[in-house]
């Protein structure tokens, strides 16, 4: 019998998956085909995504609506893929898949993440049975030394050393914690695997409770993140139900509960200090370090935080082994790595690929290139901590060290494209905003530090840069890097720092001439029309909300620049491309 | 003991017990490292960043918060090394960038001589009349005298004048001192002898108060004056019906009686040499004032009954007063005018007039001597301008006066007076009276550089003159005449600078940073509106005939009622302030950082504790204490990013949690933020 599978992820609820899954399951008789939920399979600019799973292999429609619903149901039916044709996917974007190595998100998009056999049919728990019946603490450790897998949260620690360092402590008490309290804007790797694999995760993490001793596993994921909760939810339930979650898992002597506490979004909560302070009912805000949570963690007790990507490798090296795992990459960085493409690019959405690759590989030959035909402008790794990279290091390689060289970092998997219509000062204003206001404010060089940072910032998108800002700006980053407490404050000034580095002339433009030439900055720029090119048409007249362009019908407008507002519609309306954006002496 | 392990701090090597943090290591061996967020009675925040220290392995080096890194055996650390202290100069930066508070109050900030006004008007408030005089005889020995003269400087930037009208605070200041001076008068202490000796040249208020403060450092000082007796322009300038010279007495007195020698009677460059004095002195100071009266240059100067204000006024207190007729009139708008034409008022002169070429709107005297002197009877002249003196037989007649009218303001932006052309006016006068200015004499004083104006030239930081040995203060130096609490902080500073230099030190005057906040009308609105207490004065007729002191001064309740007017806008925790204190030693600037600053909870309406978070440093010690010490946990984080702050529970006021008032949070505050209030009392800064 046929199957049919309609991608659930935030991202195809959003896109209408929903209701086409409705109107799939009500519109399908049972005799014909069973309709299932699927998590994200990635390529979120394609959804809602309906995987259909005939004799003869998988046919994938793509862009769904629920008006597809009968076509859909008579291919079932007749098996005339003339039905449903202009829905197959397309032959470059089934690259976007082809061109990757899953291993995290292995079973994301293909298995129903609300059903746990569902997971143990594909081979779930096998690993974790494995584990603590056939090894030893220190067996599952070696494994992980041997596969090189790295955390996975940015910073890119050995995860094999933090676990022995959990695992060295004495004490009963011990916790094991999941940090999914994922906060960089444009980052979804966390939420994507908790809603399309959320056992995988628990298998990861009571593998992890088994090797340090853990009696007690913790997932701390945001509340903005309800679907994924809702599934973790039940997924801990089921495993409960079947013996998988509780006491003596698998027969053995390991014991473990498992619980979710939810966050309130506070990004500074993703450091892994300031995430046990929230889990203990406090105030989300980092602890100075040493102490580190492998000796006083949780309640003081030895605790060990992971992010979600790191325990969903997990399961995966246990059962192929940690040399399988040691074998994908580059020399210094292992096994692969999730990326959140958002930003110009064309095919937005979730990738793995495995160390190694360039960055051209994932944005242009996955990714698709740029959305517009604009030029590529750069990009921004690992969030607000994070770097950007401009195009000109496009052949750099996914690699911790290779990345950090060109003062971006790995990150969680973050990649905000940009095209050349991105003014790169204001982006770096963007994320100086952001982690100004999620300064927790315990330490003076973020919490003052990142809102100065930011008020040069806003001055230079203004036009009211002052001479020496630049320098200013390099100087109250060094600063604050040197003395933050935590890794938000250090990692703040890193957007700032990078952009000057690579696109200095754009800071000088801003400051010099008053003038944005990425034409993004709306106090630098004004729009006017080429007279030579109006044909009086009159549209943008009409389209103006403020009555700012007038002109007799037939012959040329103009804009009163004291009236506009900078808003973009003339030109867009226009169909002559008379109306032009101009930025000081960048025009 | 075997736990004991080795570090180096600065180059010295300790030995330490294993386990302690580099913060305490080094407490312990009695080097300092700042925080403002560490207290030994909680556990380590590292919040304020202050503490860093270089910790070195190898040839790398790493900042680390003192407060919590443990040292650890071999450990080589920096404790003010370069970067040490660019780190804690950009948390200083970033501090003040944010703080919204006054260090000192804008009273004191006026002030030439930084008297502490709000300090002795809430000490006069709560009758501790004693206590006051102590604290402004800190910083001028005269205030009997100046606190009768002084234009004040400190009432004008007084911030009660944006409610109604500001503190009466130069009458404060005499009825404390007068106190004491027909009391038990306070005899300020005296160091040690230090076998120094100062020579000063001039007995006025800048003379006498550098020969004050130096004394009391310990030094042998002797005052030199060319008057019969010192008190310079205090007495020979002042009339008497302003400043009766009983007082200058024994203010005067308190001074010889510290041991300062006064000579009168010798001039410079006749008794006496600046090489004389400097043979046998350590340092000169050379405080001769500007004793010269200003020409005019007009035709008939040269006249009988033409006199200078300053010599006019001069003789008067000298019982010699000059003969002046009927008809007197007076040039200038300045106090000098005012005294020069109350004083031919009070001689007997029947038609007084003051000739000035503006409007009285921007006469330069103070307005009550202006207003004193029209209720007794003397004429105002304004828009007029001596043309000529008129003369016969070699006396004046009388004086035509060119009639004026305001044009365009100029740099000051005062409006200057213009002619108006072929309009004059004569009035008959037997006296005029040139009250425009004063001048130095350089009378002995040729061997130093002087400035374009034929003042000496003085550094404006160390007040040395040309000569090494020599320094210069008050009118005689750089921009020349001046008001007497200029002089008087001029000596303070010079005082300083010379007992150091006496030391061997370099130690130039530097204005010191504070923290200065804006405060508007719209600010103080809630304010209750107090009237101003008024200083009674005699009649006009009680008055004009003699020379009887004019103001009679506060009465004990009206002092004490005009005190409590006092908003107390300076930071009650000042001397007790860490961030003031290190903001200073490390350089402190936070002018390129300057943006927005965080306005955050003030809270009064707790019985004892009042709290201001606009001065918060959020080192989160008070969260602490409340939380980990008290047991109370009243105080917690709020916000996040900039606008973070400490709070109660939804912001409700103090008083209605279930604060216990053990004032632990005030204790451990570094700053002005959370202060412990005087019970019904105005509240004395520590």
């Amino acid at each position: 019998m046929m199957k049919i599978k309609v991608g659930q992820g935030s991202c195809g609820i959003s896109a209408g998956a929903a209701k086409v899954y409705e109107a799939l399951k009500t519109a399908c008789p049972e005799s014909l085909a069973t309709v299932s939920v699927t998590g994200c399979i990635g390529m979120c600019f394609l959804e809602p995504i309906v995987d259909i799973y005939t004799e003869s292999g998988l046919v994938r429609l793509v862009k769904v609506s629920e008006s597809d619903t009968e076509d859909i149901i008579n291919f079932i039916k007749t098996g005339d893929i003339n039905f449903v044709s202009r829905l197959v996917i397309k032959d470059e974007d089934k690259q976007f898949l082809e061109k990757q190595t899953r291993i995290a998100l292995r079973n994301c998009g293909n298995i129903d993440p609300e059903s746990i056999d569902d997971y143990i049919s594909a081979g779930g728990y096998s690993a974790l049975q494995k584990a603590v019946s056939e090894m030893t603490p220190d067996d599952i450790i070696e494994q992980l030394k041997v596969s090189g897998l790295a955390g996975r949260g940015g910073a890119g620690f050995p995860t094999w050393f933090k676990w022995n360092a959990a695992k060295s402590e004495t004490g009963e008490e011990k916790y094991l914690i999941c940090n999914a309290d994922e906060g960089d804007p444009g980052a979804f790797m966390d939420r994507a695997v908790i809603e399309g694999d959320p056992h995988n995760l628990i298998e990861g993490m009571l593998i992890g409770a088994y090797t340090i001793g853990a009696k007690e596993a913790i997932v701390y994921v945001r509340a903005e993140y309800p679907l994924a909760i809702k599934r973790l939810t039940k997924a801990i339930e089921d495993a409960k139900s079947k013996g998988i979650i509780g006491n003596n898992i698998f027969g053995t002597e390991f014991c473990c509960d498992f619980r979710i506490k939810a966050g309130a979004g506070a990004f500074v909560c993703g450091e892994e200090t300031a995430l046990i302070e929230s889990l203990e009912g406090s105030r989300g805000m980092p602890r100075i370090k040493p102490p580190f949570p492998a000796a006083s963690g949780y309640w003081k007790k030895p605790s060990n935080i992971n992010n979600v990507e790191t325990f969903a490798n997990v399961p995966w090296i246990i059962e192929n082994g940690g040399e399988k795992f040691f074998s994908l990459g580059t020399q210094n960085s292992k096994g692969t790595k999730v990326f959140a493409l958002t930003g110009k690019i064309k095919k937005g959405g979730l990738v793995e690929v495995p160390m190694g690759k360039s960055l051209r590989e994932v944005i242009f030959d996955i990714g698709g290139g740029m959305r517009s035909d604009k030029a590529f402008k750069g990009v921004q790794l690992g969030g607000p901590s994070g770097g950007c990279i401009p195009a000109e290091f496009i052949d750099t390689v996914i690699d911790y060290k290779e990345l950090s060289k060109t003062g971006a970092i790995m990150g969680s998997g973050g990649m905000v494209i940009m095209d050349e219509s991105t003014c790169m000062v204001s982006m770096a204003r963007f994320f100086l905003d952001f982690t100004a206001k999620e300064s927790c404010g315990k330490c003076t060089a973020c919490r003052i530090g990142t809102k100065r940072l930011l008020e040069i910032l806003d001055r230079i998108c203004k036009g009211e840069g002052k001479e020496g800002d630049i320098e200013l700006l390099s100087d109250l980053c060094e600063r604050i890097k040197e003395n933050a407490l935590c890794g938000l404050g250090q990692t703040a000034p890193n957007p700032v720092l990078t952009t000057i580095k690579y696109f200095r002339n754009e800071y000088e433009a801003h400051i010099k001439n008053r003038c944005c030439p990425a034409g993004e900055c709306i106090d630098l720029i004004h729009y006017s029309i080429d007279p030579e090119k109006c044909t009086g048409c009159s549209l943008c007249s009409k389209k103006c909300p403020v009555s700012a362009i007038t002109g007799k019908v037939r012959e040329s407008f103009s804009i009163n620049r004291d009236l506009c507002i900078k808003c973009g519609r003339c030109m867009d309306a226009c169909r002559f491309g008379a109306v032009r954006k101009g930025s000081g002496d960048c025009e | 003991m075997s736990n004991l392990i080795r570090c180096t701090i600065n180059g010295v090597e300790y030995s330490v017990e294993s386990g302690i943090t580099i913060l305490a290591a080094a407490t312990q061996n009695g080097i300092e490292i700042p925080t403002l967020c560490h207290d030994e009675r909680v556990e380590a925040y590292g919040g304020c960043g202050l503490c860093v220290t270089e910790v070195f392995s190898g040839n790398m080096s790493k900042l680390m918060r003192a407060c919590s890194t443990k040292v650890s055996d071999g450990m080589v650390i920096e404790t003010e090394s370069e970067r040490v202290r660019t780190s804690r100069k950009f948390v200083l930066d970033m501090l003040m960038s944010d703080h919204i508070g006054d260090c000192v109050a804008p009273c004191s900030l006026a002030c030439p001589a930084g008297t502490d006004c709000q300090k002795y008007a809430a000490l006069i408030a709560n009758g501790r009349y004693d206590e006051a005089v102590k604290v402004i005889k800190e910083a001028l020995p005269l205030p009997s005298s100046i606190g009768r003269i002084c234009p004040h400087p400190c009432e004008k930037n007084c911030r009660r004048a944006l409610v109604e009208e500001p503190v009466s605070l130069a009458s404060l200041k005499y009825f404390a001192a007068d106190k004491d001076l027909f009391g038990d008068t306070y005899i300020p202490s005296v160091k040690k002898n230090t076998g120094k000796n100062i020579a000063v040249v001039g007995a006025g208020p800048g003379g006498l108060s550098a020969a004050y403060f130096l004394r009391r450092k310990g030094h042998n000082v002797t005052v030199y004056d060319k008057m019969p007796l010192p008190g310079g322009m205090l007495r020979y300038g002042i009339p008497k019906y302003r400043l009766p010279k009983n007082i200058l007495n024994k203010e005067i007195g308190i001074i010889e009686k510290l041991g300062v020698r006064i000579l009168c009677n010798k001039t410079l460059g006749k008794d006496f040499s600046l090489d004389s004095l400097k043979a046998e002195n350590d340092a000169v100071i050379v405080a001769t004032g500007a004793w010269l009266s200003s020409k005019m240059r007009v035709v008939g100067e040269e006249l009988d009954g033409v006199l200078g204000g300053i010599d006019f006024l001069r003789e008067c207190a000298m019982d010699n007063a000059p003969q002046i007729g009927k008809n007197v009139a007076v040039c200038g708008g300045g106090n000098t005018a005012m005294d020069a034409c109350r004083t031919a008022v009070r001689l007997g002169a029947e038609n007084v007039y003051i000739i000035y070429r503006r409007t009285r709107d921007e006469m330069p005297a103070e307005d009550i001597e202006i207003a004193e002197a029209e209720e007794e009877g003397v004429i105002f002249k304004y828009l007029t301008n001596p043309d000529a003196i008129i003369g016969e037989n070699g006396h004046v007649t009388a004086i035509k006066l060119q009639c004026m009218e305001l044009g365009s303001p100029d740099e000051s932006g005062r409006r200057s007076p213009v002619p108006i052309e072929g309009k004059f006016e004569e009035i008959s006068v037997d006296t005029v009276i040139m009250a425009i200015g004063q001048k130095t004499d350089p009378h002995g004083l040729e061997c130093l550089e002087k400035t374009s104006k034929g003042t000496v030239c003085a550094d404006t930081a160390t007040f040395r003159t040309s000569d090494e040995k020599i320094f210069a203060i008050g009118d005689v130096s750089n921009k020349g005449a001046d008001i007497a609490i200029s002089a008087i902080g001029e000596a303070k500073k010079a005082s300083d600078v010379i007992d150091a230099y006496l030391n061997g030190i370099d130690a130039p005057y530097k204005k010191p940073f504070i923290s200065e906040k804006e405060v508007t009308a719209k600010d103080l609105c809630d304010r209750e509106k107090l009237s101003r207490q008024k200083n009674p004065t005699l009649t006009p007729d009680e008055r004009k005939s003699n020379f009887n002191e004019v103001a009679l001064g506060f009465s004990e309740e009206a002092a004490r009622k005009e005190a409590s007017r006092c908003l107390e806008c300076g930071c009650l925790d000042y001397s007790e302030c860490r961030l003031i204190r290190y903001a200073r030693k490390y350089n402190a600037d936070p002018t390129p950082y300057l943006g927005e600053k965080a306005k955050r909870t003030k809270d009064d309406s707790h019985e004892v504790i009042m709290r201001d978070y606009n001065k918060c440093v959020l080192c989160g010690l008070c969260v602490r204490a409340c939380k980990d010490i008290e047991k109370a946990s009243v105080l917690d984080f709020t916000l996040r990013g900039f606008n973070a702050s400490v709070n109660t529970e939804f912001g409700i006021s103090l008083s209605e949690t279930a604060c216990t008032s053990c004032s632990l949070c005030v204790d451990v505050c570094p700053t002005g933020a959370m202060y412990k209030k005087t019970k019904n009392m105005k509240n004395v800064s520590v």
